[in-house]
């Protein structure tokens, strides 16, 4: 299977995972009658870490593309 | 004359046996996996480096342990799960704790430093400091994601066992540490909502006390379905091979269908207690495995 394949299968998964735990968690935070500047706090504890692996995905990419680069370099010399 | 009755044996508390409780052993012993795994995935340690790493790491989480029994004796009191611990149970007193924590976590903050690396030591302190302040003084007893942001906190191990090997902070190593972040709240809901009564009676606000266990089982699915995706992303830029690759949807798949079953029970009503208690059980062979699958792509012929 090629890397690029599995790169978005992959991201698919993270991306559908994490943007489905903020929902539940913003459903959560609704239903919990918390106050207005908790509810805040609540929602940036929730948005650190979906800021945090949008930095790590797009690094990956970068990463995935290298060694794709890499790997067919390799390949052509050993052609 | 008729033998005497068979009396079951107790082991007596001693002052080192409780000195080894307060570093809570069989916490660490997953701890170490994931911080000697991943130097095997850095490199090739040599046997001191591998020595000192284990040592270093097994007294700076001893230190954050018993440091955390500290700051927690309070609600240590309360919950039957942990009312037997030193400080509760009157056998140390609060300050001889604190003492212990703090020595250990020095030494091995200077072990880290003297026979493996500046940055080394740098990290595990960073996961001392993140664990004792972070999650156990500001997160745990004020929100009911106390473990999702807390969690960090456990996933310092794989940077600080690749920092031995490479002197190095490197995507591969964020991975391991992202790996074991987003492991953590379904491993942790899995016992929170088993326990919810004595997290309860001490106020600590778990998320099936505060959002519900519907709620809370929803939201570990969608945790073990990302972590899924996030195991498999190494392979895309050439850390792991096929080897890995296998093993880690193998594994991972367990762990998805392990709470599609909690949450499938729950929604139709049926006891799920037994599938929260498997849950926790396999996360915790599902993280060592997981670990242990990596060194053996990196070193065999597997890939």
């Amino acid at each position: 299977m090629p890397t690029s394949t599995v790169f978005w299968i992959a991201t698919a998964l993270v991306v559908i995972g994490q943007l489905m735990i903020l929902r539940s968690t913003i459903r959560a935070m609704r239903g919990a009658s918390s106050q207005r500047a908790r509810r805040g706090i609540e929602w940036s504890y929730a948005i650190v870490p979906v800021i945090a692996l949008s930095f790590v995905l797009a690094a990956t990419w970068r990463a995935a593309e290298r060694h794709d680069a890499r790997t067919q370099v390799t390949g052509e010399v050993t052609r | 004359m008729t033998a005497p009755a068979a009396v079951p044996t107790m082991r007596e508390p001693s002052l080192a046996r409780d000195l080894i409780a307060l570093t809570k052993p069989r916490i660490i012993s997953l701890l170490l996996v994931t911080t000697l795994a991943p130097m095997f995935v850095a490199g090739s340690p040599s046997w001191a480096t591998i020595l000192w790493t284990g040592i270093g790491g097994y007294l700076m989480a001893g230190g954050a342990n018993a440091v955390n029994m500290y700051l927690d004796s309070d609600i240590d009191n309360v919950m039957a799960r942990t009312k037997l611990r030193p400080i509760p149970s009157g056998r140390m007193t609060a300050r001889a704790v604190l003492a212990f924590g703090i020595a250990i976590a020095t030494a091995a903050t200077w072990l880290l430093a003297h026979y493996v690396n500046v940055l080394t030591s740098a990290l595990a302190l960073s996961g001392f400091y993140f664990y004792v302040f972070v999650y156990t003084r500001w997160l745990k007893r004020t929100t009911p994601q106390n473990i999702v942001l807390g969690g960090a906190a456990g996933a310092f191990p794989p940077l600080v066992g690749w920092a031995a090997v490479t002197g190095r902070v490197e995507l591969a190593s964020i991975y391991l540490f992202l790996i074991i972040f987003y492991w953590t709240p379904p491993h942790f809901w899995a016992l929170a909502l088993n326990k919810q009564r004595d997290y309860g009676h001490a106020g600590v606000p778990m998320a099936p006390n505060i959002w519900g266990e519907q709620e809370t089982i929803d939201q570990m699915f969608w945790y073990s379905v990302l972590l899924l995706g996030l195991s498999v992303l190494p392979v895309t830029f050439g850390v792991f091979g096929t080897f890995y690759l296998i093993a880690a949807l193998a594994l991972g798949g367990v762990l998805v269908w392990g709470v599609w079953r909690v949450r499938s029970l729950a929604a139709r009503g049926v006891p799920w207690t037994a599938a929260a208690w498997w849950v926790y059980g396999y996360s915790l062979l599902y993280l060592a495995l997981l670990f242990v699958a990596m060194a053996i792509d990196r070193h065999s012929g597997l890939r």
